[in-house]
C-alpha cells in the first residue's frame, strides 16, 4: 500500500504537468461514472413515469395483440 | 505564571529613556518560588552606604543580564520548570507521532494524500465548470421546435407535370417545379453571356426534372408569383424557368436551397 503510494506520488502528483494531466483525465472518468449513477437514481425514483418505462405498451405492442 | 520581581539599580535614574540597564550579582534576587499558596520572594535589603565597602556593594558588578532600550532587543529569560509543553498529537498524522521514527520516510504518502485531496477538488470543480460552461452553449443552439421544422419532405408524385407548388419551409415559400423536357431544353440552351447573374442551368438543379426555389425575390424581399414564370409584382423582376434573374431590379438569381432525392419520388429540403 505504503509502496504504490508512493510509486503514485514519484510518478503523477510529483509534477504539475501530469498532476493536472491526471485530474483531466480523471475528471473525464468522473463525469462518465457521475453521469450513470445520477440518471439510474433518477430512473430508480421515477420508475413506471417515464416513456421508456411505459413505451411497450403502446404501438407495437398494440398491433401484436390485434 | 511567571513571577517577577526585579529592583533598578541606582544607576537607573540616570538612565531612564534610553537604555534601562538591570545589573546582575550584585543584589542577588532570588527567583519567585512558590510555597503553598503564598509567592514566597526575598531581597536582600539595602546595604546603608558608610564604608567603601559597603558603597562597593552598591555598584554593579558583573556582565549584565538584560537590557532594555529602543535599539536593543528586549529578552529576559527565566528558568520554567511549571510549564507544560502542549502534546500536538492530535492534529499530527499517524505517520508522524511517534518522534523516534524520520518524517521523511513517510514524506511521499502524506504529500500523496494532500494531492489526492487537491486534484479530487479540481476533478469536481472541473466537472461542474463544464456542466455550466454545456448549460450555456446549449442555450444559444437552436430549440427542438426550430430543428424539428428544419426539414420538409415533399412527395413528387403529386407534382405534375409542367407544374409548380408552393410550400412553406422555415418561414419561407418554396417553390418546387416539376419541369418539362422543353423547359429543360430552353434553359439549357440559354446564352450566359446574356445573363445578369451568370450559372448553369445545371449548376442550379440536382435533378433537371424538378426545380426547388426559395420563393423570395432577390431585389427586396417580395414573393413572386410561381405559376406565372416567377414574376415578381412588387417592382416587376422577371425570373426565368431556372429561377434566374432576366429582367427587372433584381440583382441576383433566387436562392436554391440544399435538398436531396434520398429515395424516387421524395424530395428533402434542409
Amino acid at each position: 500500500m505504503a509502496g504504490l503510494v508512493n510509486k503514485v506520488y514519484q510518478n503523477i502528483f510529483r509534477r504539475t504537468s501530469s498532476f493536472v494531466l491526471a485530474a483531466v483525465a480523471g475528471a473525464f472518468m468522473f463525469e462518465r461514472g457521475f453521469d450513470m449513477v445520477s440518471d439510474g437514481i433518477f430512473d430508480n425514483m421515477n420508475q413506471g413515469k417515464l416513456w421508456k418505462h411505459i413505451k411497450q405498451r403502446y404501438g407495437q405492442s398494440l398491433e401484436e395483440e390485434e | 505564571m511567571l513571577s517577577y520581581i526585579g529592583r533598578s539599580s541606582h544607576l537607573a535614574p540616570g538612565l531612564k529613556g534610553s537604555v534601562q540597564v538591570v545589573s546582575n550579582g550584585v543584589k542577588g534576587v532570588i527567583p519567585g518560588v512558590k510555597v503553598g499558596d503564598k509567592l514566597e520572594a526575598s531581597v536582600p535589603p539595602e546595604p546603608l552606604t558608610l564604608t567603601s565597602y559597603s558603597l562597593a556593594k552598591k555598584c554593579p558588578t558583573g556582565p549584565l543580564a538584560a537590557r532594555v532600550g529602543l535599539t536593543v532587543s528586549s529578552q529576559i529569560r527565566y528558568a520554567h520548570t511549571d510549564l507544560q509543553v502542549p502534546d500536538f498529537g492530535f492534529y499530527r498524522r499517524d505517520d508522524v507521532k511517534d518522534s523516534r521514527k524520520k518524517s521523511e520516510e513517510s514524506a511521499a504518502s502524506r504529500r500523496a494524500f494532500t494531492y489526492m485531496l487537491v486534484g479530487g477538488g479540481t476533478v469536481g470543480s472541473m466537472y461542474g465548470a463544464k456542466t455550466v460552461v454545456t448549460q450555456f452553449i446549449s442555450s444559444m443552439s437552436a430549440s427542438a421546435d426550430v430543428l424539428a421544422m428544419a426539414k420538409i419532405e415533399i412527395n413528387l408524385d403529386e407534382i405534375p407535370e409542367g407544374k409548380s407548388v408552393t410550400f412553406k419551409w422555415r418561414g419561407k415559400p418554396l417553390f418546387v417545379r416539376h419541369r418539362t423536357d422543353s423547359e429543360i431544353e430552353t434553359e439549357n440552351a440559354v446564352d450566359l453571356a446574356s445573363l445578369r447573374d451568370p450559372e448553369k442551368d445545371l449548376d442550379r438543379v440536382v435533378n433537371p426534372k424538378y426545380l426547388v426555389l426559395i420563393g423570395v425575390c432577390t431585389h427586396l424581399g417580395c414573393v413572386p408569383l410561381a405559376d406565372a414564370g416567377d414574376y415578381c409584382p412588387c417592382h416587376g423582376s422577371h425570373y426565368d424557368g431556372s429561377g434566374r434573374i432576366r429582367k427587372g431590379p433584381a440583382p441576383l438569381n433566387l436562392e436554391v436551397p440544399e435538398y436531396s432525392f434520398p429515395q424516387d419520388g421524395l424530395l428533402v429540403v434542409g
